[in-house]
């Protein structure tokens, strides 16, 4: 589920609800198309500089392969988060429990900035690392919502379920996976909203991203690039974000609707 | 109880033999990447990469024929558990963690050529992996024994205290360590200036998030303007943050003297600190809030149905019973800080961060590791001990 497929499996349905996602990732759309266009702006914050908007790389391109890094970790995290967490709330996999539990605790002990560069020397410069280090990072909110989403499904629902002839498989895809869905989902809201922002470190080691407006800025001492770095992942968290926060409530309503 | 309990349910499949799945999985993992993946890796000097080396190359066949045998002792034993069993595989684990560090003398002493002083030996993957499994099973130990959480924390300090001991005495051809070797003042200062950096940012924020969280209490329309606030800022790359923050204080620091004086300045400490304290805001006010919230009702009413004051109430009733949750988000923010402290290096802050920051532009991966290797251990520091400090202020003892 990358961040746009959410956007755009419900461009038919007329709501109110989704202004504000679009809306936020309008302005970013606008602001990688336009920022030649801002150049007096961002004059007036650095008059000194030879030049004030980046120009290595298009930012539609960075963009890109921000949204790529972040997506790729994404499905990833989510698909081992998941599954990891039926597993181990299955009858044969609970001795995994605690030991799920805790590893995915320990993923987001490590600070990304040292998995990142314990990744380098393994996987060389670019970007697989940043999406290893990402991975790590995103993988607790998605095993530990998981976890208690299915754990908090009611017994006797499941009972239910059972007594009316359901198998294993049926239960878990009729019954859990739908009731335990909108925590989940808060799990996964959480972990690329997190990701989005962590993924700007990848620049450190060469993977080009909307990061590399941010580190070129730092090391020249041009705050115009940082700031533009800064508005457009900080214009794609929120539009990311947002679209989540919709999704969420519809599922939620959705729900209580029964 | 219910009807389910009187219908033929697959609850019957129940075996009386139950083995310990979790290490044996994880006995098995050790095994595989002993044997598959390369054992250390020999380079002539710190730039180019090493060749690699397997088990028997490195260690020789006794070596590791004593290391697979730890191994299957481990897988043995889980095979038919019971407590005394779990005790004797937390022994072999502490028996093979100490061995280690006498793995790689070993390895050094055949691999390495004496007469190369630049010549290094480097850790490669199986080792990782095996360290990192081992440190696995000693959690599931744990949890099996019903340890609390001192105790792998006094065994891991006292095995990294011979690791020390041997890095320093005996592997001094071992790459990391000879990165050491070539930096040590800088490297305690570094250590020392991160350490501080963390805990006044944490410091400042604990206080402040308390302050927040109780005006939060009483002014609830300042709750959600600064919950959407903090929410705001966290959107914002931490690299952002100690980016954007170089201008004005540079501009400060150059033009109020008494800032300067002061220290304040573009780069260096003061907007690695605001960027930090900024960061570490949001989970610190949401804990203290939730924790402060969460006192149960009844207690509160006991309280005062005693006769305590407002300011006792708060002090001596509501304060100790939201601590272990107050306690919980100093140590997600504690974490947090360490991780971001290392960021902090790429504007002049200082710290371990300048090791993996320079490393990475020299491209000498041992230097990286000198970096990363320190910063991760402190992050497994700082939350097994304020993890363990909560554990014992929760009223009632432990969980």
């Amino acid at each position: 589920m990358t961040p746009n497929a959410n956007v755009g499996s419900v461009t038919n349905v007329p709501n109110t609800q989704w202004l504000l996602p679009f809306g936020w990732a309008l302005l970013l759309l606008i602001s990688i198309m336009g920022m030649p266009l801002l150049e007096s702006v961002f004059r007036w914050v650095e008059p000194d500089a030879r030049q004030v908007i980046y120009s290595r790389a298009a930012f539609y391109e960075l963009l890109g392969r921000h949204v790529l890094v972040v997506g790729v970790a994404a499905v990833v995290t989510i698909t081992a988060g998941v599954l990891a967490g039926i597993a181990v709330t299955r009858e044969r996999g609970r001795d995994f429990l605690p030991l799920v539990g805790q590893l995915a605790s320990l993923g987001q002990t490590f600070p990304p900035v040292a998995v990142l560069a314990l990744a380098v020397p393994v996987l060389g410069f670019g970007t697989l690392p940043i999406i290893v280090a990402l991975m790590l990072y995103g993988l607790l909110p998605i095993v530990r919502n998981t976890l208690a989403g299915i754990n908090d499904v009611d017994a006797t629902i499941k009972e239910a379920a059972q007594a009316m002839g359901m198998t294993p498989w049926q239960v878990l895809r009729h019954v859990e996976l739908p009731l335990a869905a909108p925590v989940i989902l808060a799990g996964v809201r959480t972990s690329v909203t997190i990701n989005i922002a962590t993924a700007a470190l990848g620049a450190t080691v060469g993977a080009s991203n909307l990061g590399d407006p941010i580190i070129a800025g730092i090391v020249n001492g041009n705050m115009a690039y940082v700031l533009q770095g800064a508005l457009l992942i900080a214009l794609l968290a929120l539009s990311v974000d947002s679209a989540f926060n919709v999704y969420q409530q519809r599922l939620r309503r959705r729900l209580s609707a029964f | 109880m219910s009807l389910i309990d009187a219908l033929p349910s697959p609850a019957l499949r129940r075996r009386s033999w139950h083995p310990n799945s979790v290490l044996l999985c994880l006995s098995g993992v050790m095994l595989a990447s002993a044997w598959l993946f390369s054992l250390v890796s020999v380079a002539p000097n710190r730039i180019v990469t090493g060749t690699s080396f397997g088990i028997v190359d490195a260690i020789g066949w006794p070596g590791a024929a004593l290391i697979s045998m730890l191994f299957m002792a481990i897988a043995a034993l889980a095979t038919v558990p019971s407590q005394g069993h779990y005790r004797a595989i937390l022994g072999i684990i502490m028996l093979t963690l100490l061995l280690m560090p006498f793995g790689l003398m070993v390895a050094g002493h055949w691999l390495v050529d004496a007469s190369m002083p630049q010549a290094r030996l480097g850790i490669g993957a199986a080792y990782w992996t095996v360290l990192f499994v081992l440190l696995l099973c000693l959690v599931e130990l744990r949890l099996r024994l019903g340890l609390s959480r001192w105790w792998p924390t006094l065994i891991l300090s006292a095995i990294g205290a011979v690791w020390w001991g041997c890095a320093a005495l005996w592997l001094g051809n071992l790459a990391l360590v000879q990165e050491f070797q070539a930096r040590d003042t800088q490297f305690y200062q570094a250590v020392k200036q991160h350490i501080a950096l963390v805990s006044i940012a944490v410091g400042v924020s604990v206080v402040l998030g308390l302050l927040l969280a109780m005006l939060m209490r009483r002014y609830q329309r300042l709750q959600k303007v600064a919950f959407a606030l903090l929410n705001f800022l966290q959107t914002i790359p931490s690299l952002a943050l100690f980016g954007l923050l170089l201008a004005p204080l540079a501009w400060l620091g150059a033009n109020v003297p008494m800032l300067a004086a002061l220290g304040i300045s573009g780069i260096g400490n003061a907007p690695a600190l605001i960027a930090l304290i900024a960061y570490s805001l949001l989970p610190m006010v949401r804990n203290t809030y939730i924790a402060l919230e969460e006192v149960s009702v009844e207690t509160l009413q006991a309280a005062k149905a005693m006769g305590m004051r407002t300011g006792q109430r708060f002090w001596q009733v509501r304060f100790p019973l939201a601590l272990p949750v107050l306690l919980e988000g100093v140590r997600i923010t504690a974490v947090q800080a360490v991780g971001l402290t290392a960021v902090a290096a790429l504007i002049g802050a200082g710290g371990l961060g300048t090791f993996i920051f320079q490393g990475l532009g020299q491209a000498a991966m041992d230097m990286v590791l000198l970096g990363a290797l320190p910063i991760l251990i402190l992050a497994l520091m700082v939350d097994a001990g304020l993890g363990a400090l909560a554990d014992a202020l929760r009223p009632g003892g432990q969980e």
